[in-house]
C-alpha cells in the first residue's frame, strides 16, 4: 500500500485524529492530534509500515507548531522501502500520549529517553524511568526553555578532601 | 672488604631521595578512559611510544593496586561520582594525569552535562593538553610527573592537623 493511498484511507477511517498532511521531499507526514497515536500506528503497522525506525520529540518553542511538542515517530515497510513520518503534538499543559511499546518493543527505551529529555509522560509504559540522566535528575534539559549551560548539576560535587597537607604543585 | 673498595661500592643518599626514587619510576597507572583519548592512551602503551621504558607499564585496572589515575576524557555528571569513588580507593601516595581538553576544561562540551575540568574536585597534579594529546605528549606529561614526585618530601603526606 503506497502512503498517497494509507493517507486518504486514514483520514477516512480518523477524521478527527488527523490535523493535517504534509510532504517534504517525496516523503508523506501525518500530523495528529495524540491521543489517538495508538489507534493511527495500529492502522498503520497492519498496513504494511512494520518497522518504527525512529521515535523521538521536537519542541516547537519557537518554530511554532499545533502545539508545544511533537513526538514523531519514523515508520519504514520493509516490503516497499516506503516511509513515513507521524507527528503526534502534546500540549506543553498535559505532556502526554498513550505509549506505542505495545506495538514494537523499540520504543520502550526511546519513549524513555524522549521522557528523559522533554518530560512527555508514555502512559502504560511498563518502566518509564530516566535512561540517561541521573535518576535523581531535575528537569528536562532537551526543552528550548532549559539552559544550555544547565542549573549548576555540573558544578556540583563534593571537592575531594585527601587528609594531607600536600602543596600544590607547579606554583 | 678492602678500604679502598668501599667508595666504589656504597651509595650514600637520603631516605627520602631512595623512595622518590622508587615511586617516579614504578608508577602503576589506572587508566580512565571515558572517550578517544582512551583510545590514544593505548597507543602510548603499544611498541612505538612503550610506556614501561619509564616504569610505568604495569597497567591496573584496579584501584586499589594502582597510584596513577590517568583521567582521559571527558567526564559526564553522571560519571564524576564514579571518578570521585575511584579516586578515593587508590591508596597513598597518589597521582593524577588529566589526559586531554574535556578533562581538564571540559574541551568544546560547553554544556549542562560536562564537568568542566576535573581538578574542581579531584587534585591534578599534570595536565597534558591535546585533542587528543599525542602519545608523545602523555610521555612528556608521564616525565613532568617523575621530576614532580622527585621533588617530593615525605612531610608532604602527614595528615593534615586542621584545615
Amino acid at each position: 500500500m503506497s502512503p498517497a493511498t494509507i493517507t486518504s484511507q486514514l483520514k477516512e477511517k480518523f477524521p478527527e485524529a488527523i490535523l493535517d498532511i504534509t510532504e517534504f521531499a517525496d516523503e508523506k507526514i501525518l500530523h495528529i492530534k495524540s491521543q489517538h497515536i495508538l489507534l493511527v500506528l495500529t492502522a498503520l503497522k497492519s498496513a504494511g509500515y512494520n518497522f518504527l525506525a525512529d521515535l523521538t520529540a521536537i519542541d516547537n518553542l519557537t518554530l511554532g507548531g499545533f502545539e508545544r511538542f511533537a513526538v514523531s515517530y519514523h515508520l519504514l515497510c520493509h516490503e516497499t522501502a516506503e516511509r513515513l513520518t507521524v507527528k503526534a503534538y502534546v500540549s506543553e499543559e498535559k505532556p502526554s500520549l498513550p505509549s506505542v511499546e505495545s506495538l514494537w518493543k523499540t520504543a520502550d527505551w526511546q519513549e524513555r529517553e524522549v521522557f528523559d529529555l522533554y518530560g512527555i509522560i508514555f502512559e502504560e509504559h511498563p518502566n518509564l524511568t530516566r535512561i540517561m540522566n541521573p535518576d535523581d535528575y531535575e528537569g528536562y534539559p532537551l526543552r528550548k526553555d532549559y539552559p544550555r549551560l544547565g542549573r549548576k548539576e555540573r558544578d556540583d560535587f563534593p571537592v575531594v578532601n585527601r587528609g594531607i597537607r600536600k602543596k600544590k604543585p607547579l606554583e | 672488604m678492602n678500604p679502598t673498595e668501599i667508595k666504589s661500592n656504597i651509595l650514600t643518599t637520603t631516605l627520602e631521595s631512595a623512595i622518590n626514587w622508587g615511586r617516579k619510576n614504578s608508577f602503576w597507572p589506572m587508566p580512565f578512559g571515558t572517550a578517544c583519548c582512551g583510545i590514544e592512551f593505548m597507543a602510548v602503551l603499544a611498541a612505538r611510544t612503550d610506556l614501561s621504558r619509564f616504569g610505568a607499564e604495569a597497567i591496573r585496572f584496579s584501584p586499589r593496586q594502582s597510584d596513577l589515575l590517568i583521567v582521559a576524557g571527558r567526564i559526564s555528571i553522571k560519571m564524576m561520582p564514579v571518578l570521585i569513588r575511584i579516586y578515593e580507593q587508590m591508596p597513598e601516595p597518589k597521582w593524577v594525569i588529566s589526559m586531554g581538553a574535556c578533562a581538564s576544561s571540559g574541551g568544546v562540551f560547553d554544556t549542562y552535562s560536562v564537568i568542566q575540568g576535573v581538578d574542581q574536585f579531584i587534585p591534578v597534579d599534570v595536565y597534558v593538553p591535546g585533542c587528543p594529546p599525542r602519545p608523545e605528549g602523555v610521555v612528556e606529561g608521564l616525565m613532568k610527573l617523575q621530576d614532580l614526585v622527585g621533588e617530593e618530601k615525605l612531610s608532604d603526606y602527614s595528615p593534615a592537623s586542621d584545615k
